[in-house]
């Protein structure tokens, strides 16, 4: 317990220190207790998750780091690897693959990987995996884009995305918000 | 005939005795061929040492890497030297978790600081350890890591800490680490390395006595064969069920499972009675005709269960007018029947034959009485043997007879072969079998009839008679019994495309019994030499040596002496399998 302890707060020193260092994650302690962390990820470029932030929920065990932690989506993804309704995600390091190595920060890394190469052969979002198996790559990427035009994106944006959406108009988000 | 009354018969019969004394005395010689092991709980040690010294020997590795071996291949040591020859050895090696490292030294100078990636703090070269495959960590991660894994149940492939490092800890480190804060863990991982031997190997399994009777036994080779343990018990080593020969396990299991529900009888029931409306009770329709009547006087109609008088009239049941017959109903009704028909038919005659089985074991004490009483008297009758033999024999039969129904059950019924067989060749199969199944039966019968014969008080001509007959039988059920094996072989089973329905091998001689590992020990008593204890320091550096017996590096020696002292104390009575393994080296 106090290992777990003693350790998580190390991860926080270095986690205020590498802020500037990984743009791409941002990771939060709950104020309160230690065990609870929520993170900000972007989403990978040149993936149907560009330009999302996504957030993810840490649930750590007092074994930690010698058990992994509990991670799930807080946002909407359409990925196969993640639960469409639970957030639940399917990865082998956060299972047997674990490693104490890992830090919370390196869990996060390892999820942005997972989200731009999905494995579907391990779905836990059927509708999602199948697309992708069947070979059916835009239908994936479409579906994924929605979602992450619904889901993770700021709400101004994401009208004007529904509305394209909807319209099934080409125009650029950028042209509209200027 | 002749034969049987002149001196050649003697032959036959002695020919039989050393099974049959098994009978008669609790102290049995094993067969020197005996095959089968039986490992007590005192053997175990010396039982996984056999293979952890082969393996130790033929690659040149410390004790703990051939384990790591030997419980990635399940114990199989022919398996593991063909993926050795097939893989090599690099291949074997990381497939399994093992890390040779020369000169690698576990110990770091405490001079030297060391980053320990897992808790984050820097530590002293004297408070981290350095695994064989490099990676180190301080000794507090390191002791908590394992104490998870032992408690997760994972003693036997504790994996490195490293991400992506799929090497597995060393032994003398997780014991050594983890004794100095939980001793009793440290005992939990050592039982569970040893049980290893028994619970990952497939050669080796529990006797399932119950209360436990401490042994396990070994089998050779095949493992679909039936043993008896020291203990008594004779079981199926394959499904550690009671023997069922010529049953295979699995139409043992839904045997059981038949015999156990009794779903046809209940099926049966509920197809052939029907609750009086009035009254309840279950009324069993006899006759055609579908107005029955219970024994309450209450008449009812079959088809819908209405009472008559009210809805039906004497005539319109006659005339089944109530509209409610289905075809399909009176299909289930005639399948079911037949079914149960079936079922009932193969039940009743095993029934009957493990029944006699249990009414003979009885008897024996009575015709072993018989045969007391004979040799008491004045007689030019001295030999006695072919009762005993007899008896035996009558055993023998009589359970594989009685297993034969269950067996004829699946072999020609439709639940397991409907379509590896046409029905007219599966007619065929069970007229073949069936005859020789009546001749086994007719010889089996007779066989018991004249053991049971009051020939204590019977004239020496009657008695010599009897025993004519006896031997005769004997001798002819015991064929018999090999034909049908060889028939469920090569005719009926042997035949078959789909499914694997292993079965144990008839023995003439009866189940053999396991005999005690510890006749190993003494010839291979150097074995212990190979038992390194933790201070002789094994892991990594000495891995590589040439480790003959006797022949250890400098600091071997110091152990061998210590050891040897030790064993003579220690005698033939081996290791607590209580104590951790360390803790039996400094007894
Ligand atoms: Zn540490
Ligand atoms: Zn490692
Ligand atoms: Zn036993
Ligand atoms: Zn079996
Ligand atoms: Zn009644
Ligand atoms: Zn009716
Ligand atoms: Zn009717």
């Amino acid at each position: 317990m106090q290992a777990s302890r003693a350790r998580l707060f190390k991860e926080y020193k270095e986690v205020q220190r590498e802020k500037t260092a990984d743009p791409d994650i941002q990771l939060v302690c709950d104020d309160s207790n230690i065990f609870k962390w929520t993170a900000l990820i972007k989403g990978p470029s040149e993936t149907p998750f560009e330009g999302g932030v996504f957030q993810l929920a840490f649930a750590v065990p007092e074994q930690y780091p010698l058990q992994p932690p509990q991670v799930r989506f807080l946002t909407k993804i359409f990925h196969p690897n993640v639960h469409f309704k639970t957030g639940e995600i399917c990865l082998d390091i956060l299972k047997n693959a674990w490693s104490p190595a890992w830090t919370l920060q390196s869990v996060c890394r390892a999820i942005i990987a997972l989200m731009a190469h999905p494995e579907p052969d391990s779905p836990l979002n059927c509708d999602s995996g199948n697309l992708l198996r069947s070979g059916d790559t835009r239908g994936y990427q479409s579906m994924a884009r929605m979602y992450t035009r619904l889901a993770a994106m700021p709400k101004k944006v994401r009208s004007v995305e529904l509305l394209q959406v909807w319209h099934g108009t080409t125009i650029q988000p950028s042209n509209m918000l200027s | 005939m002749e034969d049987y009354s002149s001196g050649d018969d003697d032959d036959y019969v002695y020919s039989d005795r050393d099974s049959l004394d098994g009978l008669e005395n609790e102290e049995w010689v094993p067969p020197k061929g005996s095959s089968t092991k039986v490992i007590t709980r005192e053997s175990l040690l010396a039982a996984q040492k056999e293979d952890l010294r082969r393996v130790m020997e033929l690659l040149s590795l410390g004790e703990h890497h051939a384990r790591t071996l030997l419980i990635h291949s399940r114990w199989d040591v022919e398996k593991l030297l063909a993926v050795l020859v097939e893989k090599g050895k690099p291949s074997l090696f990381s497939e399994a978790g093992v890390t040779v490292n020369e000169g690698a030294d576990s110990s770091l100078p405490s001079s030297s600081s060391v980053m320990c990636d897992i808790c984050m703090e820097e530590v002293s070269g004297d408070k981290a350890t350095r695994m064989a495959c490099g990676h180190c960590f301080c000794k507090d991660c390191w002791t908590e890591h394992f104490i998870v894994k032992i408690n997760e149940g994972q003693s036997k492939r504790i994996r490195c800490m490293a991400h992506k490092c799929y090497a597995i800890c060393d032994e003398a480190v997780v014991r050594n680490l983890v004794s100095k804060r939980h001793p009793d863990l440290a005992e939990k991982f050592d039982r569970f390395l040893l049980e290893s031997y028994i619970e990952d190997n497939k050669m080796v399994k529990w006797c399932p006595s119950t209360p436990h009777c401490g042994n396990a036994i070994r089998v050779e080779e095949d493992e679909f064969c039936e043993v008896e343990c020291t203990c008594g018990l004779q079981f199926c080593f394959s499904c550690l069920s009671e023997t069922h020969s010529p049953c295979s396990c699995l139409m043992w299991e839904l045997w059981i499972k038949k015999c156990r529900d009794e779903s046809e009888t209940v099926n049966w029931i509920t197809v052939h009675t029907k609750p009086c409306p009035k009254c309840h009770k279950p009324v069993e329709k006899n006759g055609g005709c579908n107005l029955v009547s219970c024994i309450c006087g209450q008449a009812f109609c079959w088809l819908c269960g209405g009472a008559t008088g009210r809805e039906h009239t004497w005539s319109s049941i006659a005339g089944h007018s109530c509209g409610r017959y289905v075809e399909n109903g009176e299909q289930k009704t005639e399948r079911a029947k037949r079914d149960l028909y079936r079922y009932m038919h193969y039940h009743n005659r095993y029934k009957a034959h493990t029944d006699s089985f249990k009414l003979e074991s009885k008897l024996r004490e009575t015709i072993l009485e018989k045969v007391s009483i004979s040799e008491e008297r004045e007689s030019r009758l001295r030999d006695f043997s072919w009762v005993t033999n007899g008896l035996y024999r009558l055993f023998r039969s009589r359970r594989v007879l009685s297993y034969s129904y269950p067996f004829a059950f699946y072999m020609f019924g439709e639940e397991l072969f409907k379509d590896e067989m046409t029905m007219d060749e599966r007619e065929l199969k069970q007229l073949l079998f069936e005859d020789q199944q009546q001749q086994l039966e007719g010889n089996v019968e007779k066989l018991s009839k004249f053991l049971e014969e009051p020939f204590d008080q019977y004239p020496d001509d009657k008695v010599m008679d009897i025993r004519m007959q006896v031997i005769n039988l004997s001798v002819i059920t015991d064929n018999l019994c090999k034909k049908m094996y060889e028939c469920i072989e090569n005719d009926l089973l042997g035949c078959l495309q789909l499914g694997t329905h292993n079965i144990a091998p008839y023995k003439s001689k009866g189940i053999e019994r396991a005999s005690e590992l510890s006749a190993c020990w003494s010839n291979k008593s150097n074995t212990t030499d190979k038992y390194q204890p933790l201070e002789c320091g094994t892991s990594g550096g000495t891995s590589e040596n040439e480790r003959p017996s006797g022949s250890g590096s400098s600091d071997d020696s110091g152990c061998f002496s210590r050891k040897r002292a030790k064993k003579d104390g220690f005698g033939p009575s081996f290791f607590d399998l209580n104590l951790p393994a360390e803790g039996i080296d400094r007894n």
